[in-house]
C-alpha cells in the first residue's frame, strides 16, 4: 500500500475542538441573545417592529445616523488616504513615528478621546482660546454639544480604520509600476490618477464600509459631543431601555441594526472586486 | 563565427540603421558617502545597437541604467541624446521605453489599455492609440490577447507585452533591465531570439542589462563589461571573450587559465613572457599601458584555445607537461595538465584525447593571438 | 528625478501634520489638564497641582470603580485569551471552505454595535439573574476581547509555527503534552502576551456594555466618568483618564515590541 501524506492538520495537534470555547462564548451571549432579541422584537405578529417602524423617532434617527456617517466616512477616508499615502512613502524611521501617532488614539477608548474633546470644544478651552489669540473671533464660538462637535469626534474615532486597509492595499502596489507609468509618460499626477489610485480601489471602499459601519454603531460621541437633537440610531436603543424601559422596542430596533449591517457587508461582498487581483 | 556575423555587429554599419543615439559621458553615482556604485562610466549607444551591461548583481549595471532613463540622478557626468543633455528631465519626459525584470504590467488594465497607455499619456486620440496599440501587438504576436488581463498571460507573453508597451511610442532607445531573469532556460532562450527579431524589424537602439554572459553573447553588437562601478571592458562579444583585458572580464566571461609570468621584451601588441620552465608569445591589448621589461604579469588562455600537440606539431608556444585528470564531457574532453609551473586545463575534441592515460606526458600548444596579457587593476 | 521625488514625498508628509496634530491633540492635553489647581478644566494649566489626582484616589466611589474594572478587566482577558487562542490554533494551517465565514464570525464582535450585544447580553443575563455582577460584565467582554487575541496569536502563529516543526517533533518521538509545551506554547507566547495587553485595554475602556449591566455596587470607572462628564468636565475626571492614557501607552509599546520581534 502506498504511504499517504497525512494532511498537516492531523499531524499538528489542533483538533477542531479547539473551537468550542469561542463557540461557547458565542453561541450564550451573541447567538442566545439575537435569539433573544429576534423572539421579543418579533412578539405578537411583530408589532413592536411595527411600533417602531411608525415611530416619528426613528426616522430621525436614522437620517442623524446616516447623515452623521456618510460625512464621517467621507472625511475619515480622504484623511485616511492622505496618512496612509505618507506612512507608505515614509522611510522606515519616520513611518515608526508616523504608525506611532496613529496608534496611540486607536488604543484610547473612545470615552477619554470624547472627554478631551469636549474639554477642548468647550467656550473656555484650548481651540476656543486659540481662535481668539489669533484674532479668528472676538467671543467664544459654540463648538461643543452640535453636530460639528459630533462629526470631529467620530472622525478622529475611525481615522485608524481607515488607514489600515488603506493602507494595505497602497503597500501591495509593486514599485515598479510607478517607474513604468513614469517611463511611459506620465507625470507625478498622472501616476496618481492611472495608477495609484485605481489599484487602491478595494482598500478605499473597504476603508469606507468599515468606518460606515462602525460610525453607525456610535453611542457615546453622541451623547457627551451632540446636542440633544444630534440623537443617532444606537442612541435610541438606550433611550427604548433605559427611559421608556420598552425591552420589545429595543429588540426590534437591534434588529433593524443588524439587517442593515448585514445588508452592508452583503452588498460589498458582492461588488466586483477589481484592482491587483482582476479578474480576467 | 562566420563572416557576415562579424559585418552585421560592425558599429560603423550599424549607423545605418534607423535609432538616436544615447551618450553616457563619465558619469558618477553614490548612494552613501565614499563608496561608488557608478564609477566613471562612459560609452555610447549608436543608433540601432544593441549593447548590453554585463555584471554580476552590484557591479553598479542596473543603477547605470536606472540614471539613464532617468530615475536617478547622477553625481557627475552627462547623459546626451542626439547631443542634448537630459540630465535634467524627468523620467516621463525622456521618450526611452524601460522593460523591468517582473514586467511592470498594470494589473488593473487590458494588454491593450497597457499598450496604449503611454499613447494615452501623449494626448493622442483614442481611435489613434488603440489602432497604435493593435499593431505593435500584431508584431508581437500578441493582438488575439488584446482584451486579456496581463495576470492571465504566461510568462513569455507579459514580456511581449511589456516590450509593445516599450515600443509603442516611439521611443528614443529601449532600457532594458535584466527582462528575461523571471522565465525559465528555454523560454528565455526564445525570447532571445524573439528581442533580437522584434529590434531588427523596428530598428530601435537597445541598452541592455544582465547577469547572463550567454544571453550577453548572443544577443549584443557590444558587450560592456561592468565590475565595481566601472566599466572593466567595452567591445564586441569575441573581442571580450577571445582578448579580455583584466583578470575579471577574463574570468566572469567563461572559464580561463591564469598564467603567472614575467613580460620580457614588450613590443608593440605582443611581448614575451617567461613562465616557469617555458617561453612564449602573448597578446597586448591596444589602448591599455605597455607593460614594462620584467614586470609580473598574468596571462589569460583559454582552455579550448589550447591544442594538444603531436610530436611534429608546430605552435607559436609550445609547453611539455604532466596530465593528471581527464573527464570526458561528451562534445568535449577535459583535461588537467600540470604545465608551466600550474595547473593548466585544456578543453579539447581531439579524440587523442581518449587515449591518454592520467600521468602521461603531454605536448600542449597555442597561438599567440590567443594568449592575451591582462590588465592588473 | 531622486530630489524631486523626496521634496514631492516631503510635501505629502508635510501636509499630513494637521492631521496628525489632529489625532494626537486630544491625547496630549488630557495629563495637563490634570494636574491644574483649580475646579475648572484649563488649559494651558495655570497652577500646577497633584491635587485632582488625590481627589480621584481618595474618593472612595472612584477608588472602588477602578478595582472594579481591573477585575472586570482581568476576567475579560482570561476569557477572550482562552477563546481567542484556541480558536486561532484551531484554524492555524487549516483550509476549508467557509473558513472565512468562521473568521468572519470570530471577528464580528468589532463590527457589531456594542448597543445591540449590550441589550442581547442583558436580555440573557436578565434571564439569569446576573445582571448587575461583575461576573456577566467581564463575561460579556469575554467576547470583545476574543477577535483581538485571536489576530494576534494568528499573527505569531504563522510567524514562528510551520505546520512541519510540529511533523519533525513527533518525529523525534515527542507526544501531543511534549508538543504543546515545547514547540505550540512558545510559538503562541507573544501572540497572547500581546493580545492580552490589547484586549483588557479593550474591556478597560468599554461604556456601552458596562453601562447596560451595571448594578448600584458594579459601576465601572468609564461608567462613572461617563456619567461625571455629562455633568461636569472637572479635573478629576482628567485625572483618571490620564490612567487610560498610560494604559494606550502601554499597548503601543506592546505593539512596538511585537512588530519588532516579527521583522526580526
Amino acid at each position: 500500500m502506498a504511504v499517504r501524506a497525512l494532511p498537516a492538520s492531523a499531524q499538528l495537534c489542533s483538533p477542531y475542538w479547539l473551537l468550542l470555547p469561542v463557540g461557547l462564548l458565542y453561541g450564550a451571549l451573541a447567538l442566545l441573545p439575537i435569539a433573544v432579541i429576534l423572539r421579543l422584537g418579533l412578539r405578537d405578529g411583530g408589532s413592536p417592529l411595527r411600533a417602531v417602524l411608525r415611530s416619528p423617532l426613528l426616522l430621525r434617527a436614522i437620517e442623524n445616523t446616516v447623515v452623521i456617517s456618510l460625512l464621517t466616512t467621507v472625511i475619515a477616508v480622504l484623511l485616511g488616504l492622505l496618512l496612509a499615502a505618507a506612512v507608505w512613502r515614509a522611510g522606515p524611521r519616520l513611518r515608526a513615528v508616523l504608525w506611532a501617532c496613529i496608534l496611540l488614539p486607536f488604543w484610547t477608548g473612545v470615552l477619554i478621546k470624547n472627554f478631551a474633546w469636549a474639554s477642548l470644544l468647550q467656550d473656555n478651552g484650548v481651540v476656543n482660546t486659540l481662535l481668539q489669540t489669533l484674532g479668528l473671533a472676538d467671543a467664544p464660538v459654540t463648538l461643543l454639544h452640535n453636530r460639528f462637535a459630533v462629526i470631529v469626534g467620530m472622525v478622529h474615532y475611525v481615522l485608524p480604520y481607515a488607514v489600515f486597509p488603506i493602507y494595505t492595499t497602497l503597500r501591495a502596489i509593486d514599485p515598479a509600476l510607478e517607474r513604468a507609468a513614469r517611463s511611459l509618460g506620465a507625470g507625478r499626477r498622472g501616476v496618481i490618477w492611472w495608477v495609484v489610485l485605481p489599484l487602491a480601489r478595494s482598500g478605499l471602499s473597504n476603508a469606507a464600509l468599515l468606518v460606515f459601519i462602525i460610525s453607525c454603531g456610535f453611542f457615546i460621541t453622541p451623547v457627551i459631543l451632540g446636542a440633544p437633537s444630534d440623537l443617532m440610531i444606537a442612541n435610541l436603543v438606550d433611550y427604548y431601555v433605559h427611559d421608556l424601559v420598552d425591552f420589545d422596542r429595543a429588540a426590534a430596533l437591534s434588529l433593524l441594526i443588524l439587517a442593515a449591517i448585514a445588508a452592508l457587508i452583503g452588498l460589498q461582498q458582492a461588488l466586483p472586486k477589481e484592482g491587483q487581483h482582476g479578474t480576467a | 563565427m562566420n563572416i557576415t556575423a562579424i559585418v552585421a555587429r560592425d558599429p560603423a554599419q550599424a549607423t545605418q540603421r534607423r535609432g538616436h543615439r544615447v551618450e553616457v559621458d563619465q558619469v558618477w553615482k553614490s548612494y552613501t558617502p565614499g563608496t561608488h556604485v557608478v564609477r566613471d562610466v562612459s560609452f555610447s549607444l549608436a543608433p540601432g545597437e544593441f549593447l548590453t551591461l554585463l555584471g554580476p548583481s552590484g557591479s553598479g549595471k542596473t543603477s547605470t541604467l536606472m540614471m539613464v532613463a532617468g530615475f536617478e540622478d547622477p553625481d557627475r557626468g552627462a547623459i546626451r541624446v542626439d547631443g542634448r543633455d537630459v540630465a535634467g528631465l524627468p523620467p516621463e519626459r525622456r521618450n526611452f521605453g524601460v522593460v523591468f525584470q517582473g514586467y511592470a504590467l498594470f494589473p488593473h488594465m487590458s494588454v491593450l489599455d497597457n499598450v496604449a497607455f503611454p499613447l494615452r499619456m501623449k494626448r493622442i486620440g483614442a481611435a489613434t492609440r488603440r489602432r497604435a496599440a493593435l499593431e505593435m501587438l500584431e508584431k508581437v504576436g500578441l493582438a488575439d490577447f488584446a482584451a486579456r488581463r496581463p495576470r492571465a498571460l504566461s510568462g513569455g507573453q507579459q514580456q511581449r507585452v511589456a516590450l509593445a508597451r516599450a515600443l509603442v511610442f516611439e521611443p528614443d532607445a529601449l532600457l532594458l533591465d535584466e527582462p528575461l531573469g523571471a522565465l525559465d532556460r528555454q523560454l528565455r532562450e526564445a525570447l532571445q531570439i524573439e528581442i533580437k527579431q522584434i529590434q531588427r524589424r523596428v530598428g530601435v537602439s537597445i541598452l541592455f542589462v544582465t547577469h547572463d554572459q550567454d544571453e550577453a553573447m548572443m544577443m549584443s553588437d557590444r558587450i560592456a563589461v561592468m565590475d565595481q562601478g566601472q566599466i572593466a571592458q567595452l567591445g564586441t562579444p569575441d573581442q571580450v571573450y577571445l582578448h579580455p583585458e583584466t583578470p575579471f572580464v577574463a574570468s566572469f566571461l567563461g572559464e580561463t587559465n591564469l598564467l603567472r609570468g614575467v613580460c620580457v621584451a614588450p613590443e608593440e601588441g605582443y611581448a614575451t613572457v617567461r613562465f616557469a620552465g617555458a617561453h612564449g608569445w602573448a597578446r597586448i591589448s591596444r589602448g591599455r599601458a605597455r607593460p614594462n621589461d620584467g614586470d609580473a604579469v598574468r596571462v589569460s588562455l583559454r582552455p579550448e584555445r589550447i591544442a594538444l600537440l603531436g610530436a611534429n606539431d608546430h605552435a607559436d608556444c609550445a609547453v611539455t607537461g604532466v596530465l593528471t585528470d581527464r573527464v570526458f564531457l561528451g562534445r568535449h574532453t577535459r583535461l588537467v595538465v600540470q604545465a608551466l609551473g600550474q595547473s593548466v586545463v585544456v578543453s579539447t575534441a581531439a579524440l587523442l584525447a581518449g587515449s591518454l592515460d592520467v600521468g602521461a606526458s603531454v605536448r600542449l600548444g597555442w597561438s599567440r593571438e590567443d594568449a592575451q596579457i591582462l590588465h592588473e587593476t | 528625478m531622486a530630489r524631486r521625488d523626496g521634496i514631492a514625498r516631503g510635501a505629502l508628509i508635510a501636509s499630513c501634520t494637521p492631521v496628525l496634530a489632529f489625532l494626537l491633540l486630544p491625547s496630549l492635553v488630557i495629563v495637563p489638564m490634570a494636574l491644574t489647581k483649580g475646579q475648572m478644566l484649563q488649559f494651558p494649566p495655570i497652577w500646577i497641582s497633584t491635587h485632582a489626582f488625590t481627589d480621584y484616589l481618595g474618593d472612595p466611589d472612584w477608588f472602588a470603580s477602578t478595582v472594579l474594572s481591573f477585575k472586570i478587566a482581568a476576567l475579560a482577558v482570561a476569557i477572550g485569551g482562552l477563546t481567542g487562542a484556541a480558536a486561532a490554533l484551531a484554524l492555524h494551517g487549516k483550509r476549508f471552505p467557509g473558513k472565512g465565514l468562521v473568521v468572519g464570525a470570530i471577528m464580528a464582535p468589532i463590527v457589531v454595535p456594542l448597543v445591540v450585544l449590550a441589550l442581547g447580553g442583558y436580555l440573557v443575563f436578565a434571564w439569569l439573574h446576573m445582571v448587575g455582577g461583575w461576573i456577566a460584565i467581564g463575561l460579556l467582554h469575554g467576547t470583545l476581547v476574543t477577535p483581538y487575541v485571536f489576530i494576534s496569536v494568528q499573527t505569531s502563529l504563522v510567524a514562528a509555527l510551520n505546520p512541519l516543526l510540529v511533523r519533525s517533533a513527533r518525529s523525534l518521538g515527542a507526544g501531543r503534552l511534549a508538543v504543546l509545551r515545547h514547540v505550540i506554547w512558545p510559538a503562541i507566547l507573544p501572540g497572547v502576551a500581546a493580545g492580552a495587553v490589547l484586549g483588557f485595554a479593550v474591556s478597560f475602556d468599554e461604556v456601552v456594555i458596562a453601562l447596560f449591566l451595571q448594578g448600584p455596587q458594579t459601576v465601572t470607572l468609564p461608567v462613572r466618568m461617563f456619567t461625571a462628564i455629562q455633568f461636569e468636565l472637572t479635573p478629576k475626571v482628567a485625572a483618571s483618564a490620564s490612567l487610560f492614557l498610560a494604559l494606550s501607552v502601554v499597548v503601543l509599546l506592546t505593539q512596538a515590541a511585537a512588530m519588532r520581534r516579527r521583522s526580526a
